[in-house]
């Protein structure tokens, strides 16, 4: 199987004093896998989601994902990229503004699929996250597991090549939890899709073989 | 009523700048005219001891546009009444050439002096009068008026640029969270700023809708009948129809400037 992501001799730094986060890490991932990984807090685990999504670049060594070479992307093809992840914020990143069904079928529009096909899909998508009839509604009038659940529908919308979720499951009751875990075992399991979770805790009950890495004293390491 | 007032809080300062734009528009087409006849009214007055071409005193002067010889004929004419034909062609020998010379613009009184020290190096030049102090008194009131009215639109260009920046900061607040969000899932620039774009756009054309009508009515209904001479005299310069494609063009470059300033200022995931 091929690596989705691959990274040698990476560092990150953060910030404008230029703090080394991560420093020569060396890993790969393949399609398909499901991968955790932790770290006490502050160690950079979401430093290190942020540079798999290109929003942070690497101060030294090669992070590719998807082929592309992060540390040297040219931002057309990085936005090509992002059309092919989808991503998972602790904090939702709804848009406000927008309906919950807007919300959800957003990498279909930037794709350019016709309504017809977005309507499709986000019925679809919300049956699965167990939100049906909140198609109408606005991202404030839901809780906070319900817009997280958006927030997943929004990432699987599009079938993604990767998801990247960052503590998906942070603040949510267990019913949400179970629901988000679910739904990225499908997406690995029938999907084949690369799934890389930031988190504070492995889930007690999952079912999936997974990878676990662990983020200490800037190293990236794996727990076998 | 929040709609409204967001579109005025783009529309009145992308106002206030269309219409310094068109105001000064106007004001050079009205001061060109005037000063057109300024120009024309105004000529120096040469004394040569001999016949002189045009191109004799170009050669002096190159602002040094027409030359138009006075008869002195007239001026024997008016002076020797009741002198027998002889004596009056004694006095016409006698009598050097005049001339009355046109200039190609109008000019500071330091060039005027200038002029006037060229034409005398010439020996054949006897003497130049160049009228400078009724011309002084109407060029300095000329150039303050233009002047004031150059730094009345400044200022009221940099006060409207404020506001707009200020609206800017505004779409900024309003729209950043979308933009950013649509960016992460990888919406081009086009996509992610295209509600902006389309405000800005309809605010754009709304303002030049407004500044033309306004210049329009001025032009059409007000001017005519206000009995004022100078609005009356040139209601053909108070607007032209080429002046809503300056408007709407100056509108538009405007809102794309202040677009682009909010989503590349918008860039980038809030941490």
């Amino acid at each position: 199987m091929s690596n989705v992501i691959h990274a040698s001799h990476l560092t990150l730094t953060y910030g404008k004093t230029g703090k080394e986060v991560i420093k020569d890490a060396n890993f790969s991932i393949k399609k398909g896998e499901f991968v955790f990984i932790t770290g006490p807090s502050g160690s950079g685990k979401s430093t290190l989601l942020k540079a798999l999504y290109g929003k942070l670049t690497p101060s030294q060594g090669n992070l590719v994902v998807g082929g592309l070479d992060l540390a040297n992307v040219r931002p057309r093809k990085l936005q090509e990229l992002r059309t092919h992840m989808g991503i998972i914020f602790q904090d939702y990143k709804l848009v406000n503004e927008w309906t919950v069904k807007k919300n959800v079928v957003l990498p279909l529009m930037i794709a350019g699929y016709d309504t017809e096909v977005q309507d499709t899909q986000a019925h679809r998508l919300l049956k699965h996250v167990k939100l049906p009839d909140h198609a109408d509604k606005y991202p404030l009038e839901l809780s906070g597991g319900e817009q997280q659940r958006v927030g997943v529908a929004r990432a699987l919308a599009k079938n993604p090549v990767v998801i990247l979720a960052d503590e998906p499951t942070g603040n949510l009751d267990d019913y949400s939890s179970n629901v988000i875990w679910d739904l990225m075992e499908n997406a690995c399991q029938q999907l084949d899709t690369t799934v890389l979770v930031v988190t504070h805790k492995i889930p007690t009950i999952f079912s999936l073989p997974y990878r676990h890495f662990i983020i200490e004293s800037k190293g990236v390491y794996e727990v076998h | 009523m929040k709609f409204i007032k967001n579109h005025l809080m783009f529309i009145l300062p992308l106002m206030a700048i269309l219409l310094g734009i068109e105001f000064y528009l106007v004001f050079e087409r009205t001061t060109n005219s005037y000063e057109k006849g300024l120009k024309e009214g105004y000529s120096m007055l040469v004394v040569t001891h001999k016949p002189m071409e045009l191109s004799e005193f170009q050669t002096l002067n190159e602002h040094i546009s027409t030359s138009e010889t006075i008869k002195r004929e007239y001026i024997v004419f008016e002076v020797a009444k009741g002198i027998s034909k002889s004596g009056s062609e004694e006095i016409l020998a006698a009598l050097p050439y005049f001339y009355n010379l046109g200039l190609d613009s109008y000019l500071h009184t330091s060039e005027l002096e200038k002029i006037k020290k060229n034409l005398e190096s010439n020996i054949d030049i006897k003497k130049v009068e160049t009228f400078g102090s009724s011309y002084n008194s109407n060029y300095r009131l000329f150039s303050f008026i233009k002047f004031i009215l150059k730094v009345f639109i400044v200022f009221m260009g940099v006060v409207s640029l404020f506001l707009i920046i200020k609206q800017m900061e505004i779409w900024k607040y309003a729209h950043k969270e979308r933009m950013q969000v649509m960016e992460i899932f990888g919406a081009p620039m086009m996509l992610r700023s295209g509600v902006l774009f389309r405000i800005a756009f309809v605010d754009a054309i709304f303002a030049t809708i407004l500044v033309s009508a306004i210049f329009f009515y001025t032009k059409f209904y007000w001017a005519a009948g206000s009995g004022i001479d100078i609005m009356m005299q040139n209601q053909e310069a108070l607007f032209k129809f080429t002046d809503i494609a300056i408007l709407l063009g100056s509108a538009i470059l405007i809102v794309i400037i202040a677009v682009y300033t909010v989503v590349f200022s918008s860039k980038g995931v809030q941490e």
